[in-house]
């Protein structure tokens, strides 16, 4: 819409040379400019770790000046003006510990439960010039800006290029044409990043430098032991870069990547079989299944904290107090759980077993594998994996029946997990419209069957604490109560899953998805004279 | 996108000094607040330093043949627009009565605009109307000045008979003291007796202040010259108030 390119900031990038006063003195003849004091404005850009403010196309900063602090949203695409917000105190490290705002009301739905952390600081020297028309009314800023970046936490500060901002007011687009006319003869360029790329590129950084997503690229012929290292290293700098932050129990999110970056370790250690040797994947099948266990406690709790509020809402408004003891409980239980978790991630066991696996990641694969299928290019040891492991989910899901056991489908969702590593691990392999539909619909399978057994696993967990907080004393009653109606509701809540599992399963299982698996892995497949992409 | 009606059927009480004070105070606490001059006085629009024009005016508007969203003009403050009052809205009334739904064109027009806003202010001409109507309608609330008078209860009284004639008994009615002079018996008076039998009535009460007629020289909101006032400081406590009343 024109009327909103408008208002998108019109950037140019200044030698540091050039002066404000010659370019503002050349534009004084014919705007009626007003100038206004410089100010200094020390900001902080703030990000979650996994960049979800910026992936959703917005910059978050703290402003300060002055002693007053405001938070600035800018959107970056979108052709919105920023918003400024006043922060009574420090930014808070979660959106919901932010007063109830429409800032709130815009960045918590994106964060979720991710910590707002410090990603950069920025120092702008700022004078600005107003033009006025004739009711003496700001028409467009201009913003001369020098800048300079610094680390999160301090450290060398970098130059920036110096900026000219024009900052066009809704509604007045022949100013903002008229001054930038002007200002085309002075042939300045266009600055090439966001203002928060362009401080963490001077840092040595860039924005989204972490993702816990899996995204690989594989060469179908690639042997598979090479592929299968590749792989694993990603996920070992996943795990590795998610220490820190489990260490100093920044946000809950950092342990979860961590946890699942061990389980596809172990699920690819056992499921992409016959790549290594027997020894190695028996030692580090054992070491992460060592590492699964150990951060397990503190998982647990971070999921019940999570799960709290909910918990709260799910009772009559009358028992919801009865609940807080629980929350203490919890609190104090995941604070404890965390200092041993800390205990284990120091433990020199832990680092050895990082250390001899990325050594051997590292190290170039062997000319004469000994592990029988090492050779093989690797796009026949992935459609051969994941036609087994495909045929076992339809074998074990099909001879389910409602009165099935619970332990059936915790089965079944294991098998499907496995199935679902292996698709994502090796999706390159294949052509992304067939893929990503089985995906999807494996997905919401897997959704499904987690609900069922989280709300079982939920239930009995929570007549452990209940047991737990009672052999501890001092447990009210009306807790105890009010817990034993909230086990209640998860089962209740575990029936319904089960009528939902069904319908996925059914749904997975339509002859839509058969047929596609069937051409992307069975045997009949990959022998065809195609092997390329399939 | 919540949208506060300012509204009394009498001139001259004090609306479009609240709705001028009441928007800026949003906007500094980062409320995207967009104020719509409705009446064609245009009292809003110059307070703002905005030439009232309205390119079509309100016919071309209402028929949809131009968007709300095309004439929205910024103002010298952050976070806060103005879509400008026009002549031609002295006609508004007519224009609506064509149209195929009259009650209810304003909300239709407004829909594109809720999300880029948290909050639309509507300064309302005086006068029941069809376009008094369309705000009833369209707001989430309404906030009425009123001189602490007898006539001015009377006026109140009748209001709210309209809305219970009208199937707008549900709306969120907040009215409020403009202009007191508490030196005035009359004034202590009805200020005793209004909240007793409208228990909706809002504590914060601006007091009359040349500060406040100021801000028609200065062509600024008060609250913006003159933060720490005693009436700007009753306009923070009556957008307090009004905020926790409808969970803005
Ligand atoms: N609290 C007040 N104290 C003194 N003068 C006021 C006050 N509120 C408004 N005025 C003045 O009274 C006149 C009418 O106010 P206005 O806000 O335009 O009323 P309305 O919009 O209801 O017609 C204006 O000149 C304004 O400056
Ligand atoms: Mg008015």
């Amino acid at each position: 819409m024109p009327v909103n390119s408008q208002l998108q900031a019109q950037q140019h990038r200044l030698d540091p040379e050039a002066d404000p006063e010659k370019i503002v003195g050349a534009l004084s003849d014919r705007f009626n400019l007003a100038a206004e004091h410089e100010r200094i404005l020390d900001s902080v850009y703030f990000d979650s770790f996994d960049w979800r403010l910026y992936l959703a196309g917005g910059l978050l900063h703290e402003e300060r000046e002055a002693g007053a602090r405001r938070l600035v949203w800018t959107p970056m695409d979108e052709a919105a003006p920023p918003v400024t917000y006043p922060l009574p105190g420090e930014v808070p490290r979660f959106a919901w510990d932010l007063p109830p705002s429409p800032l709130r009301a815009r960045i918590a739905p994106l964060l979720e439960m991710r910590a707002l952390l410090p990603q950069a600081q920025v120092r702008v020297s700022r004078r600005t010039f107003r033009v006025l028309d004739d009711e003496e009314k700001t028409v467009l800023r201009l913003l001369f800006e020098s800048s300079e970046a610094r680390p999160p936490m301090g450290g060398e500060t970098q130059a920036l290029d110096n900026r000219l901002r024009l900052l066009p007011v809704r509604g007045y687009p022949e100013p903002l044409a008229q001054v930038q006319k002007a200002l085309a003869q002075l042939q300045l360029k266009a600055p090439e990043q966001n203002p928060l790329a362009e401080a963490l590129t001077a840092l040595g950084r860039k924005p989204v430098e972490y993702s816990s997503k899996l995204n690989f690229s594989f060469d179908p012929n690639t042997r598979a032991d090479q592929a299968a290292k590749a792989i694993h290293l990603h996920l070992l700098n996943t795990i590795e870069v998610n220490i820190a932050g489990t260490k100093a129990d920044l946000d809950s999110e950092f342990l979860h990547d961590l946890r699942v970056a061990v389980r596809r370790t172990r699920s690819a250690l056992t499921q992409v079989k016959g790549v290594f040797e027997d020894a190695v994947v028996q030692r580090y099948k054992e070491g992460f299944g060592w590492v699964g266990q150990v951060t397990g406690p503190t998982r647990d709790m971070h999921v019940y904290l999570l799960e709290f509020e909910d918990y709260r809402k799910a009772l009559p408004e009358r028992f919801r107090a009865d609940l807080d003891p629980l929350h203490r409980f919890l609190e104090e239980h995941q604070k404890s759980a965390h200092r041993q978790l800390v205990k284990d991630l120091n433990s020199p066991h832990f680092r050895t077993l990082l250390k001899t696996w990325r050594q051997f990641l590292e190290s170039p694969p062997p000319k004469r594998p000994q592990a029988p299928k090492a050779a093989l290019p690797i796009v026949e040891v992935a459609g051969q994996r994941i036609w087994r492991s495909y045929k076992k989910v339809m074998q074990d899901g099909s001879s389910l029946t409602p009165d099935s056991p619970a332990e059936r489908l915790h089965e079944l969702r294991k098998d499907c997990k496995k199935l679902r590593y292996l698709i994502e691990f090796f999706s390159s392999l294949y052509t992304e419209a067939k893929i990503k539909p089985l995906i999807k619909s494996l997905k919401r399978l897997l959704d499904a069957l987690g609900s069922f057994q989280d709300l079982e696993v939920q239930a009995d967990k929570l007549r452990d604490l209940a047991h737990q907080m009672a052999d501890e004393g001092k447990v009210p009653a009306d807790t105890l109560l009010a817990m034993g109606m909230l086990v209640d509701g998860l089962l209740r809540r575990q029936q319904a899953a089960r009528g939902e599992f069904d319908a996925r399963f059914a749904d997975f299982s339509e002859s839509k998805n058969r047929r596609l698996f069937k051409t992307l892995f069975s045997p009949a497949a990959r022998s065809d004279e195609n092997p390329g992409h399939l | 996108m919540k949208i506060l009606g300012i509204y009394n059927i009498k001139g001259g009480v004090g609306k479009t000094a609240a709705a001028v004070n009441l928007a800026y105070l949003a906007a500094c606490e980062g409320y995207r607040t967009l104020v719509w001059d409705l009446d064609p006085q245009a009292a809003a629009t110059y307070y703002f330093r905005i030439k009232p024009n309205v390119k079509g005016g309100s016919k071309k508007l209402i028929k949809g043949k131009t968007e709300a969203d095309e004439h929205i003009k910024g103002t010298d403050y952050e976070n806060l627009d103005l879509l400008p009052a026009d002549f031609s809205y002295r006609n508004m009334d007519l224009t609506l009565g064509d149209a195929k739904k009259p009650a209810q064109q304003l909300i239709k027009l407004l829909r594109p605009l809720s999300y880029a806003y948290d909050l639309l202010v509507l300064d309302c001409p005086p006068s029941i109307s069809l376009v008094s109507e369309n705000v009833f309608r369209a707001a989430d609330g309404l906030v009425v000045p009123t001189i602490p008078t007898t006539l001015s209860v009377r006026t109140y009284e009748q209001l709210k008979d309209f809305f219970q004639k009208h199937d707008l008994a549900g709306l969120n009615l907040m009215p409020f003291f403009s202009m007191v002079d508490r030196r005035k018996n009359m004034h202590q008076k009805v200020m005793q007796e209004l909240p007793e039998r409208f228990p909706e009535t809002l504590d914060a009460a601006i007091p009359y202040a040349s500060d406040v007629e100021r801000m028609g020289i200065y062509r600024t909101p008060l609250n913006a010259y003159d933060a720490h006032a005693p009436a700007a400081l009753a306009y923070e406590r009556l957008w307090a108030e009004i905020k926790a009343r409808t969970g803005i």
